[in-house]
């Protein structure tokens, strides 16, 4: 009786090892374990042993059993995993195709810097104020101690629209017009487009500029320095150079060019800075009093500075475009690189 | 304005090196644009004497020179025709490198060996062009370099100088600034004048008929001139600062107002008729011929020089020709006046005509220096040109221009500056650069009253003057300060913080922003078949544009986008996705300035997605940018919009455009473009535009978001499909739908359009799914049932509609 289920154990081991399928181990399991099966033919064939071999056999039977269970469980198993492993094997990927895509929108490269300034100005306080691009001669002109005659209109070649109407030569009327709205405390940018008439590789008829102005009780040029030196150093980084030279605008007094170390070159020399290692890219000033008095404020009472700069030229330095005649091409391999 | 350094160091003693004025003088607001080093890796271009000079055996216009170094004889083949033996000439040796990168080899000249080249002025770089090789004055050293043995080693700045500053459109006048950071004597030049026994008052006259526009004019009478070359070292400093050498006269003219920005005239004397100078305001209509040949008509606010019978100068501008100087005179009236510099820039403006006199006069010069110029030219052309300088000088000056006072605070310097600053530092400061200051004792907080020379007619307020300090202070020296200033928020504008909303809606979905100019030629409108009366006709006209195509303001976006669209094919760029949000400019009657209002165009042409092996390859079509203003009015949250079918936009396909509004404000237009707009503009492809009045999104724009509970119970979803007329709109099922009362109702969406197979000629069938939740339990069956109907019944009524 042990033989036999001996015998029969090792054969249903051997047959369930060779089961190359689930179905097959299937067919192996019903005929050792099965209602005609072996293991339970033997079982049935219990009653013909004496009672007290009975449990003996019994329990030995049951062992038997049970050791084949866990071994088809765990054929079956090891199957289940082998198909599975097989299955991935055949569902790999080539990984480095491109994936599925939408397409990509873009600002543009004018804005994107417009926008940065804005932010760093608005983080010291400037508020964004803004003017019609079609403006008359006074708010362009003379209201900003630009008077007729004067040898400051060459510096701003105009286009004219009628003798008193102009496409706006900078963004500087935005200054009259918010002074002649607000009383100081002010503190404001304006960006916008403005017009020369000027068309060459490097002037454009049609440019951006972005002015700032802060108007206060005892505002001093030391006070232009350290908004223009702080300016300079959030958009450039701390390890640019400023220096302020004196420079003309009819609207302030003393007036300053701000000078950046060239971001280029890194201040040796080179062709963008014209060997000096130096690069204009602002101008700036004490609001003259001139100016004060055309909006009525007491230039006895309140001071102030503004300043100016080209966003297309703070844009090219930025990333280092040679051309200023591509910001108005519009070609998508241009504006896709910002 | 160009200065030497050479020139310079004549006036004022500094030893700076060269580098260092450069930068000096940028700091003090002189900005230096350029630096030229003359006669930089020249030193092998060396003095050499022609030993002997024959002609080449092969060649009519070459000759063959034997020269000598002072150590070796060398054999140079030469091109020039103007040399003989014995002339000492520039050779530039083997291996020197001529300005323009060009390099000197020896070589073989039609079978001849040259070994290095003579030089000719303009290859050295002294002058744009010459003449012939350069023969050098006799006596100088063998075998030393040339620009050495000149003494023109040098180096040459150019100035770019602010308008404000005509005080240094002169050498002296940067000298003077030099002096100031150095702390050195300004040196003018002392000129000793000769007279001869000839009176200049028995010879000629001069009368003012005009001084409110010629408040001074000076003259002296020089005779017996021999006009002929300028001696070498003239020549050369003219050229140094860009100036070219015409005769010893003139040229000496040139030199003083370079030197002392005062400009000169010489008149041939014998040319004048009666002999006597009038200078008077011009006769309107008056013709008269300038110096370049070109025939002038005069107005009457033009002022001019007249002899006895009539104009022979534009004052402080240009000479005439009939008292040109020519290499036949012999006497002549020079001139040194003071003109006002309005009336100089007003007549240049009209006429066109700007010299380096009127650059001058225009800006202001110094009334003072009239007689200092004339006597220094004066005696150079004694010298130089052998003259005779009559007895006396004629100097007509009615009316004294007195100089201005002005007072400086230290009080104002310091709080403008935000740097304290005492009257002293004021007074040395100004005093250096020949300001005269006097403390006013009886005013206490440190006043200064400063008189103001006529060589700084800019120096007008006490501002003026503050600048001036912070100047020689230099602005390194300035403290860099925060302001103290009050703080206010300062949010961002609202129409601007939605203007950015709208943009960056756009680039969300996948549009790249374009910024073209601003003008545009209406020409272009009939390309888009606008018609004759669209108000987008009229518009804002420049006066004075650079081209024809930028000669108006766009009233439209809609055409410079197409271009856009255009060009961008050209390059193969055919899946585009474009827009841009840019201002219209739109005359209005009665108004001084246009009306100036913010549109979004957009345009969309190829492929819906980006090319890709798993992409869809399906063209973009109306839909794809119906969704985007979707979109954006979703963003802005405008609801209750309708899309009407209905328009007047031409430059769309008439099927598949539309209008969007809300009531009745319109919000703008899309739609495919129309195929003959297509043509037009040779796109190859149809292209989808959109283009909407962003001042109305803004306005309509909804600011406030509400809060609305989440329901915990299931939803239930029903579908069903209407047979309609097939020529009833979408919209139009949706607003019968939606005007069904059902609280439990959450959302209907139109999930299928269908016509075809199955549905009957002049049907389509409408596929809407309703969804139905309630916030406080669980809807029935049998409920929504009831509910579903409800839709049914009310798509039967109204539309007629059928279920499938």
């Amino acid at each position: 009786m042990k033989d036999k289920l001996n015998k029969i154990e090792e054969a249903a081991l051997q047959s369930a090892s060779v089961a190359a399928s689930e179905a097959e181990l299937q067919q192996v399991r019903a005929r050792y374990l099965g209602r005609k099966g072996e293991i339970t033919a033997v079982m049935k064939g219990m009653g013909q042993l004496s009672p007290e071999e009975r449990p003996l056999a019994g329990a030995l039977a049951n062992q038997v059993k049970d050791r084949l269970e866990a071994a088809f469980a765990e054929r079956q198993e090891s199957l289940r995993q082998e198909l599975m492993q097989q299955k991935l094997a055949n569902e790999c990927l080539d990984v480095t195709l491109p994936g599925r895509r939408r397409r990509r929108g873009y600002k543009h490269p004018i804005t994107q810097v417009t926008e940065e300034i804005i932010e760093i100005f608005a983080a010291l306080g400037f508020g964004v104020a803004e003017g019609p691009e079609i403006e008359r001669d006074f708010y362009n002109f003379e209201a900003l101690n630009i008077p007729k005659d004067h040898p400051a209109r060459d510096m701003q070649d105009t286009f004219y629209v009628s003798e008193d109407v102009v496409l706006r030569t900078h963004t500087s009327p935005v200054q009259i017009r918010t002074m002649l709205k607000q009383k100081p405390p002010v503190r404001v940018v304006a960006p916008g487009t403005v017009y020369r008439r000027d068309s060459d590789i490097t002037h454009s008829p049609m440019f951006h500029q972005i002015e700032g102005f802060l108007v206060d009780r005892q505002v001093t040029f030391g006070d232009l320095k350290g908004i223009l030196t702080t300016f300079v150093t959030e958009f450039f980084g701390k390890n640019v150079d400023v220096r302020f030279r004196p420079s003309f605008f009819p609207f302030t007094e003393p007036s300053a060019e701000v000078d950046i170390q060239c971001v280029i070159c890194g201040g040796t020399g080179c062709r963008v800075c014209g060997q000096s290692g130096w690069l204009e890219i602002l101008g700036s000033g004490m609001i003259d009093p001139e100016v004060f008095k055309s909006v009525d404020y007491d230039p006895e009472l309140y001071t102030g500075f503004a300043f100016g700069l080209g966003i297309e030229r703070i844009a090219m330095l930025k990333y280092g475009v040679n051309d200023l005649r591509l910001f108005f091409e519009n070609d998508l391999r241009f504006l896709k690189q910002f | 304005m160009k200065v030497t350094l050479n020139w310079l160091k004549d006036y004022v003693d500094f030893d700076l090196t060269a580098d260092d004025l450069s930068h000096r003088l940028t700091m003090v607001g002189l900005e230096v644009d350029a630096m030229e080093r003359l006669g930089e890796g020249l030193d092998s271009v060396i003095v050499a004497r022609l030993a002997d000079v024959q002609q080449h055996p092969d060649a009519d216009r070459l000759t063959i020179c034997k020269v000598e170094t002072g150590s070796v004889t060398q054999q140079v083949v030469c091109g020039a025709q103007n040399h003989k033996t014995g002339d000492l000439v520039a050779l530039a040796q083997v291996g020197t490198v001529l300005p323009g990168n060009f390099k000197i080899k020896k070589s073989k000249i039609r079978g001849q060996e040259s070994c290095g080249m003579l030089c000719s002025v303009s290859e050295l770089g002294l002058a744009d062009e010459s003449d012939g090789i350069l023969i050098l004055p006799p006596g100088l050293p063998l075998g030393q370099p040339v620009f050495k043995a000149l003494g023109l080693k040098d180096v040459m700045y150019e100035i770019g100088l602010t308008p404000n500053r005509s005080d240094c459109l002169s050498i002296v006048g940067v000298a003077r600034e030099i002096s100031a950071m150095v702390g050195a004597t300004l040196q003018l030049p002392e000129p000793v004048i000769t007279e001869s026994d000839s009176l200049v008052t028995q010879k000629t006259s001069v009368t003012i008929e005009d001084a409110d526009l010629c408040p001074r004019y000076a003259a002296r009478l020089i005779e017996n001139v021999k006009i002929g070359p300028s001696p070498e070292w003239l020549a050369r400093r003219l050229e140094s600062v860009g100036m070219r050498s015409i005769n010893n006269v003139v040229d000496i003219t040139n030199f003083v107002m370079m030197e002392l920005g005062q400009p000169l005239h010489a008149f041939d004397f014998n040319l004048l008729r009666e002999h006597r100078i009038q200078v008077r305001r011009a006769h309107d209509g008056d013709q008269f011929t300038t110096l370049d040949g070109q025939i002038r008509t005069l107005m009457e606010s033009d002022l001019v020089i007249c002899d006895g019978v009539g104009p022979v100068a534009l004052a402080g501008i240009m000479g005439g020709g009939n008292s040109e100087i020519s290499p036949e005179t012999t006497d002549i009236l020079l001139e040194s006046a003071y003109f006002k510099p309005s009336t100089i820039r007003r007549t240049g403006k009209r006429l066109g005509l700007h010299t380096e006199s009127s650059h001058r006069f225009e800006r202001g010069t110094d009334v003072d220096m009239v007689p200092l110029a004339l006597d220094r030219a004066a005696a150079l052309i004694a010298v130089l040109a052998d003259g005779a300088i009559a007895r006396g000088v004629i100097d007509v000056y009615p009316e004294v221009l007195t100089r201005r006072l002005v007072t400086i605070t230290a009080s104002r310097t310091s709080q403008v500056l935000g740097l304290e600053v005492d009257a002293d530092d004021i007074r040395n400061k100004l005093n250096s650069i020949d300001l005269k200051c006097k403390l006013l004792i009886d005013r206490r907080d440190g006043a200064i009253s400063v008189e103001i020379p006529n060589f700084r007619p800019d120096l007008e307020r006490e501002i003026d003057l503050i600048e001036e300090v912070a100047r020689l202070i230099g602005y390194d020296h300035i403290p860099v300060t925060m302001p103290a200033s009050t703080l206010t928020c300062q949010q961002l504008p609202g129409h601007l913080s939605l203007e950015r909303q709208v943009r960056e809606c756009m680039v969300h979905a996948g549009y790249a922003e374009v910024i073209n100019y601003s003008f545009f030629n209406p020409e272009c409108l009939d390309k888009i078949r606008l018609s004759a009366e669209d108000l987008r006709r009229q518009n804002v006209q420049i006066l004075n544009p650079l081209t024809e195509e930028q000669g108006s303001m766009r009233t439209t976006l809609v055409p410079s986008l197409l271009e856009n669209a255009v060009r961008n094919q050209a390059y193969r760029s055919e899946d585009l996705a474009l827009f841009e949000l840019r201002p219209v400019f739109q005359p209005e009657d009665g108004a001084e300035l246009p009306r100036e209002s913010l549109r979004l165009t957009a345009v969309l042409c190829g492929r819906r997605e980006p090319q890709g092996w798993a992409q869809s390859a399906e063209k973009a079509d109306f839909f794809d940018m119906k969704g985007v203003v979707e979109q954006l009015l979703t963003q802005l949250r405008i609801s209750n919009v309708s899309w009407q079918a209905e328009h007047d936009e031409s430059f769309y396909h008439p099927g598949k455009s539309c209008a969007v509004y809300q009531g009745a404000r319109l919000l703008g237009t899309l739609g495919e473009l129309h195929p003959e707009v297509l043509h037009d503009f040779d796109l190859g492809q149809s292209a989808i535009l959109c283009d909407l009045d962003v001042e109305a999104l803004i306005e309509l724009s909804c600011a406030t978001v509400k809060f609305q509970p989440l329901s915990r119970f299931p939803d239930v979803q029903r579908d069903s499909a209407f047979l309609v007329d097939a020529d009833v709109p979408a919209q139009r099922a949706l607003a019968v739908l939606g005007q069904v009362k059902i609280n439990d109702l959450e959302s209907i969406e139109l999930f299928d359009v269908y016509c075809g197979e199955g549905v009957p000629a002049g049907k389509k069938s409408l596929a809407i799914r309703a969804c139905y939740r309630a916030m406080d339990r669980t809807l029935t069956d049998e409920l929504i049932q009831n509910l579903h109907g409800k839709l049914i019944k009310a798509m039967e009524k109204e539309l007629g509609a059928e279920l499938r």
